[in-house]
């Protein structure tokens, strides 16, 4: 009985999977297509790759979501970090709720209405729109959720740490730098990941701020996506996907070499221990 | 701790290396200071290779901006905070941006070529002796049909629409200017009709075409047409020539009773900061051979009388996009008809669409 429900939850799985996965695998396939269009596979050809390469226009276009995506995860998780902190760290139940019900409602609100209100304020402000303008955006959506993501580790960490290293003397940076920062680093990795992917593929802030010769990859291919797709966008959109493959890859890694740097300090503390005894 | 710094110093030198490479790409393709030229156009609405022609002539450097609808556009340029030095509406919002007072009123002192342009795409009535703008490409509204399920003899016309034999057969394009001016240019009237007369004659006309109705879809109709999913579909000339490239099957008609002419004319909006880049890339698309050039390249009909003389005799004689005279003549552009005869429109429009089969 049991071993059948395994078999039937994994079945569902699979469905799962397969459903997730497979139109980003007919893409793919279709991106290798010589007839031109996704409507029958006429032959195998390295044509769009071969156009995406000589597109200059559009590498740059990658080269710039690429440089916005990293640079605003990196401002938005020294910002969050710091945003969770002082949301942690608080006074009062009532307080603390406020501010974190703040930084929620960012996470809620609709982007159509973020990426609206930004252009209103930045033409306000007589900021043209630009690298710069996305940019900012960026940075504004993407703190909320460092926040979200490093607030848990810093609630799972024991109070005590702090008192015993004020105890030792340390100043209120050692302290952040010496023992909250190493202890959230997790937390910190998987923030900036999570702001890295939320840079990448937002289209409805981006669409309203970008101008003035400066675009993203989503913008980009919903302008052409007019005239019909190109399978041009399927290569890129393969490259991509193989890009995101080797990021998750190498997050794995990184969270991997944490865990086990731990452990392994764990198992050699308890050695210690079993040695003084 | 460490870890996050190794990981922040690789992010840091990523971001410095993508910096650099961004700067060279941008220096490489020569784009500095005042020689840029920013053109905001549809999405793959230009030859590419022209614009790689036009900065070679002329030494200005080009940054192609796209957009996907007209009205995105407008938000944009009226937003502000864009420099946008040249931009190529339809026809109903030049005549928005011209009453907001967004476009600048052209020299034409500074253009030359402006007599290449057939006099009957010029001086219409959404800007009167073309004072904010000049054509670059013109189409009609018409019926595409698949010869392998339906005989061309029996599509001639908008009355062929009703016909018994198209049941459940016919996809229409999702605009109420569109579906209602069909009924109206059906019965001969004028697709601009302001009378609740012939208005609520068209409604009941109408009312008897669902049964043919397969779907009411705007973009999916070109995919749909060219995998044979419908015999008949009503649709733009633009989309029409890119079905036809695709299917062999399909064919083009504009109906002689009249139809819808569009425009998508070049304007320069009041965003510029290159003005005569902007004059001198108009002059450079009036130049007969550009504009031959751009309409095999982008298959829309060209308003560029000499640049016809230029193209295969094949396209010029094709009737489906280069309609005689007496077609011509019975088409028109859709008139601004105000706010009280927009909300009709879309009314009747609403109703034909909820009704049940």
């Amino acid at each position: 009985m049991n071993k059948r429900k395994g078999r039937l939850a994994n079945l569902y799985l699979f469905m799962v999977f397969v459903l997730l996965y497979l139109p980003i695998f007919y893409l793919i396939f279709y991106s290798f297509n010589a007839g031109g269009n996704m409507n029958g596979f006429t032959g195998f050809t390295l044509e769009y790759y071969q156009a995406l390469a000589e597109d200059t226009r559009l590498l740059g276009i990658v080269v710039d979501t690429f440089l916005l995506a990293f640079l605003s995860a990196l401002l938005a998780t020294v910002i969050g970090t710091f945003g969770a902190m002082m949301i942690f760290y608080t006074r009062g139940r009532k307080n603390r709720n406020v501010l974190l019900s703040m930084n929620n409602i960012l996470m809620v609100s609709p982007d159509v209405i973020i990426g609206a209100s930004f252009l209103i304020f930045f033409t306000v402000l007589g900021i043209s729109l630009n690298f710069l303008s996305v940019l900012l955006s960026h940075v504004a959506f993407s703190i909320p959720i460092v926040v979200l993501m490093v607030l848990p580790r810093l609630k799972e960490m024991n109070p005590s740490l702090i008192d015993a290293a004020r105890d030792l003397g340390a100043t209120n940076w050692q302290i952040i730098y010496k023992v909250i920062i190493p202890f959230v680093t997790p937390g910190i990795i998987a923030g900036y990941f999570m702001a890295f992917t939320y840079s990448l593929d937002d289209f409805a802030v981006t669409f309203f701020v970008t101008g003035n010769g400066f675009s993203t990859l989503a913008v980009e291919i919903y302008s052409r996506a007019r005239q019909g797709i190109s399978l041009e966008i399927n290569a890129l959109s393969t490259l991509l996907f193989l890009f995101s493959m080797i990021l998750v890859i190498g997050y794995y890694f990184i969270s991997q070499g944490n865990t086990s740097k731990k452990q392994k300090s764990l198992n050699k503390s308890r050695q210690e221990a079993i040695d003084t005894l | 701790m460490r870890n996050l710094k190794v990981l922040f110093v690789g992010i840091i030198a990523i971001i410095c290396v993508l910096f650099v490479t961004s700067r060279q790409m941008r220096t490489s393709q020569g784009h500095t200071g005042d020689n840029t030229l920013t053109i905001y156009n549809w999405g793959d609405y230009i030859d590419p290779e022209l614009i790689k022609k036009f900065e070679q002539e002329t030494g200005y450097k080009v940054s192609y901006e796209t957009f996907d609808s007209n009205e995105a556009m407008f938000t944009k340029i009226q937003q502000g905070g864009t420099a946008y030095d040249l931009t190529i509406p339809s026809e109903y919002m030049i005549q928005k941006m011209m009453a907001e007072e967004m476009l600048i009123p052209l020299d034409y002192t500074k253009i030359k070529g402006i007599e290449n342009i057939d006099s009957r795409f010029m001086d219409l009535d959404f800007d009167p002796e073309n004072k904010y703008s000049i054509p670059y490409f013109w189409g009609t509204l018409g019926i595409i049909y698949n010869d392998k399920f339906v005989d061309g003899e029996n599509i001639q016309h908008w009355d062929d629409l009703w016909k018994e034999e198209l049941r459940d057969s016919v996809m229409l394009f999702d605009g109420a200017r569109e579906v209602i001016g069909l009924a109206l240019n059906s019965d001969g009237e004028s697709l601009n009709s302001k009378d609740d007369e012939l208005l609520a004659q068209a409604a009941r006309k109408l009312a008897k075409l669902p049964d043919n109705v397969k779907a009411i879809v705007a973009d999916e109709i070109k995919m749909y047409m060219i995998n044979e999913e419908a015999s008949v579909a009503v649709t733009f000339s633009g989309e029409a020539s890119e079905m036809l490239d695709n299917n062999e099957h399909l064919h083009y008609v504009i109906p002689s009773e009249g139809s819808n002419v569009w425009f998508d004319n070049i304007v320069i909006p009041k965003t510029t900061r290159n003005i005569d880049g902007a004059y001198a890339f108009i002059n450079f698309l009036l130049v007969p051979e550009n504009a031959a050039q751009n309409a095999e390249y982008i298959g829309y009909s060209t308003p560029n009388k000499e640049a016809m003389g230029l193209l295969p005799e094949e396209i010029i004689e094709d009737e489906q996009f280069y309609p005689p005279d007496e077609v011509i003549n019975h088409l028109e552009v859709y008139e601004d008809l105000g706010v009280e005869y927009i909300g009709i429109y879309n009314d009747i429009f609403l109703e034909f669409k909820m009704h049940r089969r």
